[in-house]
């Protein structure tokens, strides 16, 4: 994969970090791998192109970027969503495991170990968490299997238990988000993808939701690939990051990397230190990593 | 190379604005045009009052009905019911002495004013529930008419026309009764074409879009609504009167029951919602077809030797035209029009095809 | 005010709405799942009574053998109408969604006309004619029967959307792509519903057949089923019983003290009189979840 890299700083195996389970580039093989990606929605509208990444085997992978970056269609393209919004992939290879999923319908891609948990959660409102869990469970035959799993979800989120009887749809944002990766959990998934789960959560509860899926990627090894816009919180918890730009991927990275370059700190981190605005207008017409 | 667009260039805001900027669709209109005034004199009498006469008249109907359910996207399902309060207001204001034309008129507007004051209270919902309400002022007004003596005319409940008298002329003949729905084809044929061009019919657009995003742009979509209902219904109600005065001649209340309103939603679907010539096409697709069907598996039948009761025949028709609707709603759900649509746009850069994608 | 004549007409009204009640639940099963008005709803019911009374007829078996032979075979009519017809209208708009429900409905009724011609059969499910005795009111033993089916029938459905594929058929109710995305086959649910809605036109076909003989006119029961399940709201299976049982006795109450003003058929008016009321004052009717802009 030949991907621009920051003119800061080159990724180094060496300095694996302690967050999130394999290094980039390490032995083990990639459970997803995208490569060279194309989504085209209504015919008509490109959506991302020439998008390549790699998610390792029990690794945390950001997937960084601004509002309609094509971040979320990413996603959709690996869960096999697309077609419900009359998207379609074009060109490129999508496999997982080894195995290519293209085709694929959804229910098949889920299981085979696919999870992804949708932006804005999209919690099944006028059911219970409890039956929320179990809808989910649909996948997964026997029903104890799913009280098994349900048990748990439970255990990584006991506030979900504490509200386990009420209307999901009257839960608290955190409560939802909380859900919605439980929901994703009762698949028993090799590979969760996150979309945006910070979306509108207080900063507390994202540290801590953030903090859940660290520890179920550590205790469990499931692989987890994040997108977020939220690249500080992203940042502290995976290994490394890819950053799409108007539908590519415009920077491949180990997570330190990426926190110490100034052109991110510049657009995702909020500035490293006092510029003037006629600096910054300059320098926005002309980034460094598009070439 | 039929449709000639070489050529065509508009140097001020008419031009540009014309119905038929292409010649060769002007010569299509005007070839028609020729063909359907001297229709008397090259076809029978029996095609002329019992083919085209119908055609033209339900045609005009279904155009009212596309008004309202394919330019302003509010579903009818009652419209039968609004002909029929156009017809029996029109046939007691004739036989009370009114002048035919303002009987006719008054026939349109009654049908205005109770199909306006229902839609006043029924646009309120959308969607199936508009659906429904109109499903049920058809139930309502099948049950007054038929069970109010005063308006069905007693207990035969078959009011009987008087002779039409146009501008004072007595119009008795077969040819007049053509000349006459042909006109009224006419006219909201054209209304309907210059729809497109007026700011009611962009407001209609709008409405039937995304009606809040309508709001939002300052245009009352309520009340644009509620002129869509009126004006189909004006359209609806001089049609329901032109029907009985030219065709029937008699009017009950059968001629306008819940199962003429599906077949003028079958003929606007069929022919495409919104589309105008697809309005003829379906109106005709709707009447013919099921006449043909009929022939066409009598001649089967007769042919493999098997004997069709004269029951089994006479609900051959209903189950070709629910086909016919499954049909079409299942391979083109835009209809004949746009079928032709398709057609003509081939025709446009015939034979260079190539350059279209 | 004659008491045991009200109260005749209440109770009879009431097991007759609770037979109505078993139209609107198959249109609140399909509509629950599918978001589709199923106009084609009485002819199912029609359908489903002539299928009944033909197995019994060419397979030489009793009754209790032919109706449920006849439910399997309109489960697969059910599955075969969703697949063939309205899985390709999925996301149209819905006019296009109601006009092929209406154009089945039209089909339908011409078909069965065509093939079985238009006299009535009856129904022989074995119910004697003679009314039951309720202190000086007379009950309806038709209607009894049949306002215990329903009510049977609703427990049977409040227990199943609690079991795990009633929770999985709730779910895909609420939201596809969030079902898709756990792994539920979106496709197969709906396919479920309409197959259950179709067995249950089946049973009610049967029953109101027994009460008014078969033929076309079953398919008229629709006008009656949309009004309870508008009322009841269109999603609600527990709102389709109890609006049953509203409009059943609010119809009969009605007509039998107008029609003698009106000379008959006020029935029908009743009906469309209390649709429209609804739509009006209170669109999604008594239990109804979704908004209305959703359609």
């Amino acid at each position: 994969m030949n991907l621009p890299v920051s003119a800061g700083s080159t990724p180094n195996p060496a300095t694996a970090d302690s967050k999130g389970g394999a290094a980039p580039g390490a032995a083990a093989a990639p459970i997803l791998s995208l490569n060279n990606v194309e989504v085209i929605y209504d015919h008509v509208a490109l959506a991302i192109k020439g998008v390549s990444l790699e998610v390792p085997a029990g690794g945390m992978v950001a997937l960084l970027g601004a509002n309609g970056a094509g971040k979320s269609t990413t996603l959709k393209s690996v869960s096999g969503l697309l077609r419900a919004e009359r998207g379609l992939v074009t060109r490129g290879e999508l496999q997982f495991l080894g195995t290519s999923i293209d085709g694929l319908l959804p229910q098949k891609r889920v299981q085979l170990g696919i999870a992804h948990v949708l932006e804005g959660r999209r919690v099944f409102e006028h059911l219970t968490p409890d039956e929320n869990l179990v809808a989910a469970s649909a996948v997964r035959g026997t029903t104890a299997d799913m009280r098994r799993n349900r048990d748990k979800v439970y255990g990584y989120f006991p506030r979900l238990h504490q509200r386990r009887g009420a209307q999901s749809g009257y839960l608290s944002g955190g409560e939802q988000q909380m859900l919605a990766i439980g929901r994703g959990l009762m698949t028993q998934p090799k590979l969760l993808m996150l979309d945006e789960p910070s979306l509108g959560l207080a900063p507390f509860l994202v540290a801590e939701i953030f903090e859940i899926v660290r520890r179920i990627n550590r205790e469990e090894g499931l692989s987890v690939l994040l997108v977020e816009q939220n690249a500080i919180a992203a940042l502290e918890v995976v290994s490394h990051g890819y950053l799409m730009e108007n539908g590519r991927i415009v920077m491949h990275d180990s997570a330190e990397a990426m926190k110490k370059n100034p052109d991110i700190q510049e657009f995702y981190l909020g500035g490293a230190e006092g510029r003037s605005f006629h600096d910054i207008k300059h320098y926005s017409r002309r980034k460094r990593w598009l070439t | 190379m039929l449709f000639r667009q070489a050529g065509i260039h508009h140097t001020d805001y008419a031009s540009d604005r014309a119905l038929f900027p292409v010649p060769a669709d002007r010569i299509m209109i005007i070839g028609l045009l020729v063909l359907a005034v001297t229709a008397p004199l090259t076809t029978s009498s029996l095609t002329l009052s019992s083919y085209l006469l119908p055609w033209l008249v339900w045609t005009s109907a279904t155009l009212g009905l596309n008004l309202i359910l394919g330019w302003a996207g509010q579903f009818h399902f009652g419209y039968a019911a609004i002909m029929g309060i156009g017809a029996y207001a029109s046939v007691h204001a004739a036989r009370n002495g009114v002048p035919w034309e303002i009987a006719v008129a008054l026939g349109g507007l009654t049908a205005t004013v109770i199909g306006s004051t229902f839609a006043f209270a029924a646009l309120r919902v959308k969607g199936l529930y508009l659906a429904l309400s109109t499903l049920a002022l058809q139930f309502v007004m099948d049950w007054v008419i038929s069970h109010v003596p005063a308006i069905s005319g007693g207990t035969q409940a078959t009011l009987q026309a008087p002779p039409m008298k146009l501008l004072g002329q007595p119009v008795t003949s077969e040819i007049g009764f053509y000349y006459v729905a042909l006109g009224w084809c006419l006219i909201v044929t054209l209304f309907m074409l210059n729809l497109r061009r007026t700011a009611l019919g962009r407001a209609l657009v709008a409405v039937r879009e995304k009606d809040f995003a309508a709001a939002v742009i300052g245009v009352h979509s309520f009340r644009y609504k509620l002129v869509a209902f009126a004006t189909s219904s004006f359209i609806g109600g001089v049609s329901g009167a032109i029907l009985i005065f030219t065709f029937y001649r008699a009017v009950t209340p059968e001629q306008f029951a819940v199962n003429v309103s599906i077949e003028l939603l079958a003929m606007v679907i069929v022919g495409g919602l919104g589309s105008i010539i697809g309005s003829y096409f379906g109106a005709a697709f709707i009447l013919l077809m099921p006449g043909l069907m009929n022939s066409l598996i009598g001649w089967l039948a007769s042919r493999a030797g098997a004997q069709l009761g004269v029951e089994a025949l006479a609900h051959i028709p209903h189950a070709v035209y629910g086909a016919l609707i499954i049909i079409f709603l299942l391979v083109e759900p835009m209809g004949l029009g746009k079928m032709y649509a398709n057609l003509r746009n081939y025709l446009l850069v015939w034979p260079f095809g190539y350059a279209r994608k | 005010m004659d008491w045991s004549l009200f109260a005749e007409l209440a109770l009879n009204g009431a097991m007759a709405g609770l037979m109505y009640s078993l139209v609107a639940l198959g249109l609140v099963l399909i509509y629950k799942s599918s978001s589709v008005p199923n106009l084609a709803q009485g002819a199912m019911t029609m359908l489903g009574a002539y299928f009944v009374l033909e197995v019994g007829r060419h397979l030489h078996v009793p009754m209790w053998v032919a109706i449920p032979l006849a439910m399997l075979l309109m489960f697969g009519v059910g599955i075969g109408i969703e697949r063939v017809a309205l899985r390709r209208l999925a996301g149209r708009p819905i006019i296009m969604i109601l006009m092929m429900t209406l154009g089945l409905d039209i089909f339908l009724r011409a078909i069965v006309l065509t093939v079985f011609g238009s006299s009535g059969r009856p129904m022989p499910i074995g119910i004697p004619d003679d009314p039951l005795f309720l202190g000086p009111i007379l009950l309806n033993r038709s209607y009894a029967v049949g306002a215990a089916v329903a009510l049977a029938l609703w427990g049977l459905f409040v227990l199943f959307f609690r079991s795990r594929r009633g929770v999985v058929l709730r779910a895909i109710s609420d939201d596809y792509t969030a079902s898709w995305s756990v792994g539920i086959s979106v496709e197969r649910g709906v396919a479920l519903s309409w197959a259950m809605s179709a067995a249950v036109a089946t049973i009610a076909g049967v029953l109101w057949g027994s009460v008014q003989g078969v033929d076309q006119s079953l398919s008229m029961l629709l006008l009656k089923g949309i009004t309870v399940a508008v009322l009841g709201g269109l999603d609600s299976i527990g709102g389709a019983i109890l609006a049953g049982l509203l409009l059943g006795i609010f119809e009969s109450v009605a007509s039998g003290y107008l029609d003698k003003l009106v000379g008959g058929g006020s029935r029908d008016l009743v009906v469309a009189a209390t649709l429209i009321l609804t739509i009006m004052i209170r669109p999604h009717g008594l239990f109804g979840r979704h908004d209305i802009e959703r359609i």
